[in-house]
This record gives C-alpha cells, sequence and structure tokens, in this order.
C-alpha cells in the first residue's frame, strides 16, 4: 500500500491544471469514524457547489474537496462484509463483484469515490466534479501550502437501538460483567467473547 | 388546358421559413424539407419552454435561498420552509427572487430581515 500511497501523491498534485478557476476553496473533509453514506452525501453537496448563493447548474462551481483517512471510514450493520460492489466487464457472462471488506484492503479511496460519484448527477459535470475530489487513504497530503478549511460535519442523529438489538446489546454487558467477576475460581466452558460492535 | 407551372408561389412560401432557420447548423438551415421541419420544432420548444423558463428560475432561485440558509444561519433556522413560513407570516410580499438576489449581493439586508422575521 505503501506504493501506492506514493503514486497518489503524485497524481493527486497532478491533475489540478485542468480546474480552471481557483476562486475555489479547498474544503478538507475527515472520514475517520464517520458513516461512509452520510459522509459522501455532505460531500456531494459541496462539490456541486449546493451550498453557495451563487449556485448555478450548468456550471461546475464546487470547492475542491479534500477527504483524509480513508481507511477509517465506518459503515454500521453486516455491511463490513455483506455490501458487495458490482460491475460487468462487457464480456457476456462477466458480472464481477467484490466485497467492502476486498474493497477497502486493495484501495479504500475507491470505496468513497464510488459513493460519491454515484450521488451525483448523472450528467456532463460528473467528470469535471469527480476531478475536484481528492481521496487519501492516510492523513497526509501533498496540498499543505494550500489555504485550507476543515469541514465540520452536522451533527448526526443517531436513532436509538431497535428493542431486539438492545436486549442483545444488554445480555452481553451482563455477561461480560459476570465474567469479570468470576475471575478467580473455577471457570466454566462457557467462555463466549463479547463480540464487538463494528466501530 | 395549357400546362402552368406553379413559379415561384412554393418558393416564397419557402423563403421566409429558410429566413428563420438560416442561423441553424448543417443541414438544417440548407435543405429544404429539414428547414420545415426544425422551424416547426423550434418553435414549438420556444412555446414550451416559456413556461419551464418561469418553473426553472423558480426552482434555482429557490437552491439558492437553501443554500444561504444552511450556511449562515445554523443558529436560527436550517430550513427553507421556514423562512418562507416566516416571511408569509410577516406579510413580506418578498418573493423568491429577490430573496436569491439579496442573499447573493447583500447577505447582511437578509440576515437583518430574517433575524426580524423569526420572534
Amino acid at each position: 500500500m505503501k506504493m501506492v500511497n506514493a503514486f497518489n501523491m503524485k497524481r493527486a498534485a497532478a491533475g489540478l491544471r485542468r480546474i480552471n478557476l481557483d476562486g475555489l476553496r479547498w474544503r478538507v473533509f475527515d472520514a475517520k469514524g464517520q458513516v461512509l453514506g452520510r459522509l459522501a452525501s455532505q460531500i456531494a453537496t459541496v462539490v456541486q457547489g449546493k451550498d453557495k448563493p451563487t449556485y448555478t447548474p450548468n456550471r461546475d462551481d464546487g470547492d475542491m474537496c479534500i477527504v483524509l483517512n480513508a481507511k477509517d471510514v465506518c459503515v454500521t450493520g453486516r455491511k463490513l462484509t455483506d455490501k458487495v460492489y458490482y460491475w460487468h466487464t462487457g464480456y457476456v457472462g462477466h458480472l464481477k463483484e467484490r466485497t467492502f471488506k476486498d474493497q477497502m484492503a486493495k484501495d479504500p479511496t475507491e470505496v468513497i469515490r464510488k459513493a460519491i460519484l454515484r450521488m451525483l448527477p448523472r450528467n456532463k459535470l460528473r467528470d469535471d466534479r469527480d476531478r475536484k475530489l481528492r481521496i487519501f487513504p492516510g492523513s497526509e497530503h501533498p496540498f499543505g501550502d494550500r489555504p485550507l478549511e476543515p469541514y465540520v460535519m452536522p451533527p448526526r442523529r443517531v436513532r436509538e437501538m431497535r428493542p431486539r438489538e438492545r436486549r442483545a446489546m444488554i445480555r452481553e454487558q451482563k455477561k461480560a460483567e459476570l465474567q469479570q467477576q468470576k475471575t478467580d475460581g473455577t471457570k466454566k466452558g462457557k467462555k463466549r467473547e463479547a463480540p464487538e460492535e463494528s466501530a | 388546358m395549357t400546362r402552368i407551372k406553379r413559379g415561384y408561389i412554393a418558393g416564397k412560401r419557402r423563403r421566409k421559413i429558410r429566413l428563420f432557420t438560416s442561423s441553424f447548423r448543417g443541414a438544417h438551415s440548407r435543405l429544404t424539407r429539414t428547414i420545415t421541419q426544425q422551424k416547426i420544432k423550434a418553435l414549438v420548444s420556444a412555446n414550451r419552454d416559456r413556461d419551464r423558463k418561469k418553473r426553472g428560475f423558480r426552482s434555482l432561485w429557490i437552491h439558492r435561498i437553501n443554500a444561504i440558509i444552511g450556511k449562515n444561519k445554523k443558529k436560527q433556522y436550517n430550513r427553507y420552509s421556514n423562512l418562507l413560513y416566516n416571511i408569509y407570516k410577516g406579510q413580506l410580499l418578498l418573493n423568491r427572487k429577490i430573496v436569491a438576489q439579496m442573499g447573493i449581493l447583500k447577505g447582511n439586508c437578509l440576515r437583518m430581515i430574517a433575524n426580524e422575521i423569526i420572534t
């Protein structure tokens, strides 16, 4: 992955010539601990320029978006193993697939990039908007000398847990407490580790 | 009956249409049959889009107002619907176009108005 990182850096700085205006701001998004889709929708609004009062639909006026810590982006539910990316190569019968986990292992920036691109309107400006996105798996980026502005995500309303999930969580907590109490003496064969919640 | 040629009657008619279509691209300004078709299409589009234009601009103003609201006035309200509701309640005759233009050019004015409206 370090090889890929070095390559990314050079490529990231290179494509800047094609973007005309530099009255644009440089917004920095930190993906650490953010839920994938919610982050992507915020980025999509910024990249389209929809948070500016001078929004014009036929002109691409979005800000440059830099996304850091792409490998730390989170996903709820069972999506880590169950979310599958499909694509068809064009040849008959060649529908390929790859799970979220494998994609993260291969190239974590692609996950966020796909999420954002699929949220942008499919028109002629989509490619230009793609060029304005720079995604980095870690927290280093070659744009340190630019005037960067961190983006504060709006507060998230987490819905309260469904009753079954809550009961399961309470059961696990109680088991964890009981195990801690029983540290001395006999341990029966009921060693079930409390399953880790996907972060 | 003697033979009568049609003369230039059809040509007169087509010349008018050709004048209309004179700035179109390629065959659409050169070939007679396509010229008549393209003129009809152009007029149809113009007619239809005169109404669409009104819709389009209204939607553009609403987008812009939303952008301004979301960015600045987080303390007060996040919503376009709230702002407009308050405008109606306060019996201001501002329409969306003016509000959107105010937001671009004179942001402070809009903020002052919004402040007064909420309370």
